[in-house]
């Protein structure tokens, strides 16, 4: 994506300089003022970058020039990627005046390639920036294309044709410097076919290793790297080493170094961490993770390092550990603790250190509590709370079975009429007799939600449920569906 | 197969067994059951055992289950006010709602899922250490002596009640549990037919192993939700150490 006149539509969208008048930017070259950078108007009065201020103003009296300021532009450049992101994860400022987005998979949001094109460019020209954008499989193609001033401002090359569609472009778009390009077209090498024709090996050793790269990478020969600004980790602490370790005693050490640093800054704001996650960059590349999870917000270092000292074994330190990483994630405010003035025990805070480590054994989702939720239907009448949660179960409930199944295991169930509860069922393998059954309480589909199979009548889900008990004793929860033609039987729970 | 000889069960004087509760904390089980435990009541910071007999209920632990429950439910409170229980699992069948019914308030209960028997121990104690709950609970198969031990120091040091429910996955035989137990009680408990349609369930309850107790063996029947006793004795099946012999287990 090219920008052309950055520093000049930067200094017009924030308000500093005019739309209307011919614009340009100066600098101090060797104690002369040079034009930095000129706007489409100034382009047309005449004005080119390089000039002299004092011959531009004789050329164009009404010119308005400003300070070039590199530094500022580029920042402005590197926001502007940012908010890129919205487009693609992956986007990059090409200083001075262009962008690197990888649309790699990003097309299909938009319509495909060209329609993600257009609308950044919609987007774009709205805030005031005319930009002009390419997308092609190398990287060089497309800054190439971007540039070329006779083409369109939107421009998507199919795969695999970069050399065709570059081959008549001046050799000036192959992103050299002023003197490569001059001595190139010195010799008669005016557009990049003409260059692409000649022997690598001759034009390396002439002109040095940079055109033929740049050649490469315009054809999607060579891999181009674009430095993609990562995300910050504003809540992690980092330590690199000089030499790498492996031994578990410096590991600790590191991560004790770590959690100690981290509960210092989150102290300062206030703030827990319900979450800590430990990353180890080994030599070879590979970066394993440990990661505990806490029920209350915690910041205390020890106590950090005492949970994540129980997940170290697990981490192979293969060659060598090069940077150890502590990211505290789902911060929460934490304000510093006091003990209770009647010296009766924390129960609280007893119950959260034993669930952490609880949590760090078995995992995060592992550990709940039963919520009751509002439905009369017996597989969704349960939900799960977090371990630390009160939850109110009213007092008094109908008899329900201490073990359920999900889902309903079916039986082979003999009734003498279809509406009896049954004689005798077969379930994994036993016959069971029953001797006495207390029933049927009707269960019916919840009405307000979709019925499971639209296709089926609805009073294929209303469920009449039979208290049983066989001959050994077992009570068992068993239930029917349907009531004409062939009734289905299932068990659902066991008493106990 | 060890054989103990011969103990008669002893009915301790009028008014001991309640002064000895008194200073031992326990589970009160009534006059019968109480009579075969040290104290006449079930100690509290102590590790117990709670087999079912043989059947569906191996795997379905159902029964097993249900007397935890109710055990669970008439613990006494300690200082700190009502604390939570602990109930560790490999499989998540536990319905709350059927918890409600045996005075147990599922608001109170924190359950946990462990991938085997190894971690639901270590997960148990774990809990038991803290001394955050009032009681832990693991569905496990197999009890090593070893883990019996540790959980059990884990019971006594903190004054908390440990319960192993022995339940084996699906389509796999019970194991022997192991001879010479660690635990101070061992339970097994198995369903029997009740009195009629509306009657309350009943189930033979055995007392395999009891530390410094004797073992008996009862038909034992659901009491009232909120009584005093979890079971109440209906018929004591026979003189407790003949009964024991006849099983062959000391």
């Amino acid at each position: 994506m090219w920008l052309p006149n950055w520093p000049i539509l930067r200094l017009r969208r924030s308000g500093a300089a005019s739309a209307d008048v011919p614009a340009a930017t100066v600098t101090s070259e060797r104690g002369q003022r040079r034009l930095a950078c000129v706007c489409p108007l100034a382009a047309e009065a005449g004005l080119r970058v390089g000039q002299a201020l004092a011959e531009a103003r004789a050329l164009v009296p009404e010119l308005e020039v400003h300070e070039a300021t590199p530094e500022e532009d580029d920042a402005a450049l590197a926001r502007l990627a940012e908010w890129a992101t919205r487009f693609t994860p992956l986007a990059a400022a090409d200083t001075p005046e262009g962008l690197w987005l990888d649309i790699a998979g990003c097309g299909h949001l938009h319509g495909g390639e060209e329609g993600l094109c257009a609308a950044i460019a919609r987007r774009l020209a709205e805030v005031g920036f005319p930009a002009r954008l390419a997308v092609a499989g190398a990287s060089g193609a497309a800054w190439a294309l971007a540039r070329f001033a006779s083409g369109k401002a939107e421009c998507v090359l199919p795969a695999g044709q970069e050399r065709a569609a570059l081959e008549g472009l001046p050799i000036g778009l192959l992103r050299l410097d002023d003197r490569s390009v001059a001595a190139l077209r010195r010799v008669g090498i005016r557009t990049i076919g003409a260059l692409a024709r000649l022997p690598r090996g001759e034009v390396s050793a002439r002109f040095g290793p940079v055109p033929v790269l740049r050649l490469e990478q315009a054809f999607g020969l060579a891999e181009e790297p674009i430095a993609w600004p990562m995300p910050v980790r504003p809540w992690e602490e980092i330590r690199r080493f000089a030499e790498p370790i492996a031994a578990p005693e410096d590991l600790t050490r590191a991560l004790a170094w770590l959690a100690g640093r981290l509960a210092r800054r989150l102290e300062q704001e206030g703030l827990g961490a319900r979450r800590f996650v430990a990353r180890f960059s080994r030599v070879d590349g590979v970066v394993p993770a440990i990661g505990i999870a806490t029920a209350r917000p915690v910041r205390d270092g020890a106590y950090v390092l005492k949970l994540l000292a129980g997940k170290l074994e697990t981490v192979d330190p293969g060659f060598g550990v090069e940077m150890v990483a502590l990211a505290a994630e789902a911060r929460g405010p934490l304000s510093a603790a006091q003990a209770a003035l009647d010296g009766k025990p924390d129960t609280a805070a007893d119950l959260a250190a034993t669930l952490d480590t609880l949590i760090a054994r078995l995992g995060e989702g592992a550990l709940w509590r039963p919520a009751p939720m509002g439905s009369h239907v017996p597989e969704r009448a349960v939900g799960r709370a977090g371990p630390m949660t009160e939850v109110a179960w009213p007092a008094q409930l109908p008899d329900r079975p201490l073990r359920l199944f999900t889902p309903p295991e079916p039986i082979d169930a003999t009734a003498p009429v279809p509406d009896d509860p049954p004689l005798l069922f077969r379930w994994r393998g036993r016959v069971h007799r029953i001797r006495a059954a207390t029933g049927p309480e009707r269960i019916g589909a919840e009405w307000w939600r979709r019925t499971p199979d639209p296709t089926r009548p609805l009073h294929d889900f209303i469920r009449d449920y039979y208290r049983v008990e066989d001959q050994q004793g077992g009570r068992f929860w068993v239930f029917r569906i349907g009531l004409v033609g062939a009734p289905r039987w299932f068990v659902h729970g066991v008493f106990g | 197969m060890v054989l103990l000889p011969h103990r008669p069960a002893l009915s301790p004087p009028a008014g001991l067994v309640a002064r000895l509760a008194a200073v031992r904390p326990g589970v009160g089980m009534g006059a019968a059951i109480g009579a075969c435990l040290p104290g006449g009541v079930l100690p509290v910071g102590a590790l117990h055992e709670v087999g079912p007999e043989d059947g569906a209920e191996v795997q379905q632990g159902a029964v097993v289950a249900g007397f935890a429950a109710r055990l669970l439910a008439r613990l006494p409170q300690g200082a700190g006010g009502p604390l939570p229980w602990l109930w560790v699992a490999g499989r998540e069948d536990l319905y709350a709602p059927g918890l409600v019914a045996l005075g147990l308030d599922p608001g109170r209960l924190v359950l946990a899922c462990a991938p085997d028997d190894a971690a639901t121990l270590a997960a148990m104690e774990a809990g038991l250490r803290g001394g955050a709950f009032a009681a832990v609970v693991a569905e496990a198969g197999r009890l090593s002596r070893i883990a019996a031990r540790r959980l059990q120091l884990a019971c006594l040091r903190h004054g908390r009640m440990g319960l192993v429910l022995h339940r084996w996955p699906y389509g796999r035989a019970a194991h022997a549990v192991e001879e010479a137990p660690s635990a101070v009680t061992r339970w097994r408990i198995g369903g029997v037919p009740s009195a009629g349609p509306f009657a309350p369930p009943r189930w033979r309850l055995a007392l395999v192993h009891a530390r410094g107790g004797v073992p008996g063996e009862w038909i034992v029947e659901a009491g009232e939700r909120d009584a005093a006793d979890p079971v109440r004795v209906v018929a004591e099946l026979a003189d407790p150490a003949a009964a024991a012999q006849r099983r062959g287990v000391g």
